[in-house]
């Protein structure tokens, strides 16, 4: 893989991202409308004009950056095609297949009107608009799943195998964390073929994000009093140093501050610094953030790795992703109207 | 009798020269043609950081003439 040619235009494209002073004209912007012609100043302004003729206000903002994000998405993969780097960024871009198919079945478990879930969508993966269009039209859950079969998209499989759980509980989760642990185990089973360092980057990070998810999913089964053997089920085999056995070790703490304390001298340990209040409360929200900044962080800070290695172009998908978030954020703060302490707070800063 | 020892050292004075700008000028090259697709104005930069690795090849033709000339 040619690497120079690709991450320079990549990096070029990074300086076109908004930076944080912009993101602090857009925050002291008084309404939507001044959003909106402040963002026409930048590269969104393409896609605002078009979302502009169907659209107005907060939906005009979130069909743009929505349409912006696909297209810089499509960018970067059509700049490697081919051979095993285009196979380690679908990856990555499969990420956004498992949202779409989560927040179908969602829309069709609470039968959603198609187009509201159609807006909900982010066509960055391989199931692209016309699949995603096809999909929201099905009738329920199961016509969802049996469609997804019929086409042969993987990720049929694990709702296949737990469809028979989820008809007897009603319960979503169940598919859920099906899709994200077949999502998991099917990108490090295709990453352990390959022992190059871009393996070894984009691995590394989807490590990260599953210990993340691992420790959220403790985090969440101690506030809502699960049981250890049913948790269990949900945690996915990440990185060694947190593996099922300290996962379930944080478990039998039995509290946040007792799982919390087990994270001391580990790389989630800034967590643990969280004010108290948020303990006592066992306000989960305060450290998911806290753990999604610590990714995000994590995954942009590799624009300062190898330049010659796909670090790049994963940083640009999460930083590009990441200004998306906040742009979102702000406009919808500024619809409902949030002080700003908490829009501020609200952001993801990297 | 001829020593040849002088002209292969001039050209191999110059000659690696000229590889080391070669491997040097694709990468920068490819990295200007990436960087200049996406900002044209940075084109007069990028002809300024193609030409930089043409100073191995020129220092390597120096070489190589001081030895042919010492050989005179």
């Amino acid at each position: 893989m040619e690497y120079a040619y690709v991450n320079a235009r990549i990096k070029a494209m990074k300086s076109r991202l908004l930076d944080r002073s912009f993101l602090e004209q857009l925050i002291n912007k008084p309404d939507i409308d001044s959003l909106i012609a402040e963002l026409e100043k930048t590269t969104y302004r393409e896609e605002l004009d078009k979302a502009g003729v169907l659209y107005t206000g907060i939906h005009r903002i979130e069909v743009a950056i929505r349409k912006d994000l696909v297209k810089t998405f499509r960018t970067v993969l059509n700049l490697i095609r081919g051979g095993e780097t285009e196979s380690y960024l679908t990856i990555i871009l499969n990420r956004w297949d498992v949202q779409n198919i989560k927040t179908i079945l969602r829309g069709k478990k609470i039968q959603e009107n198609p187009s509201e879930i159609l807006e909900c969508l982010i066509p960055a993966g391989e199931l692209d608009e016309a699949a995603l269009t096809e999909l929201v039209k099905q009738p329920d859950v199961k016509a969802v799943i049996d469609l997804l079969a019929t086409w042969g998209i993987i990720y049929s499989r694990p709702l296949t195998l737990n469809f028979k759980e989820f008809s007897e509980t009603g319960d979503l989760l169940v598919l859920e964390y099906a899709l994200d642990t077949f999502y998991y185990q099917d990108a490090i089973s295709r990453l352990k073929s390959g022992e190059s360092d871009d393996a070894r980057i984009l691995k590394n990070i989807l490590v990260t994000e599953i210990d993340i998810n691992n420790i959220k999913t403790v985090l969440r089964s101690i506030r809502d009093r699960i049981d250890i053997e049913e948790a269990k089920r949900y945690f996915v085999k990440g990185s060694p140093d947190f593996d099922i056995e300290r996962l379930t070790s944080m478990m039998k703490a039995g509290t946040i501050d007792g799982a919390l304390k087990q994270l001391e001298h580990t790389p989630y340990q800034f967590i643990t610094t969280i004010p108290q209040e948020y303990i006592v409360a066992e306000k989960i929200s305060a450290f998911e953030k806290e753990l999604e900044r610590y990714l995000v962080k994590k995954a942009v800070s590799l624009f300062i790795g190898d330049p010659l290695s796909i670090a790049i172009p994963i940083a640009y998908i999460w930083a590009k992703y990441t200004e998306v978030t906040n742009i979102r954020v702000i406009a919808r703060c500024k619809i409902i109207e949030v002080p700003e302490k908490e829009l501020r707070e609200a952001l993801i800063s990297v | 009798m001829v020593d040849f020892g002088i002209p292969i050292g001039a050209g191999i004075a110059f000659g690696l020269g000229a590889l080391g700008t070669g491997i040097a000028q694709s990468r920068i090259g490819a990295a200007g043609a990436g960087t200049i697709a996406e900002k044209p104005e940075m084109f007069g930069l990028m002809i300024i950081l193609v030409a930089i690795p043409e100073t191995l090849v020129i220092l390597g033709f120096v070489v190589a003439s001081m030895i042919m000339i010492m050989l005179v």
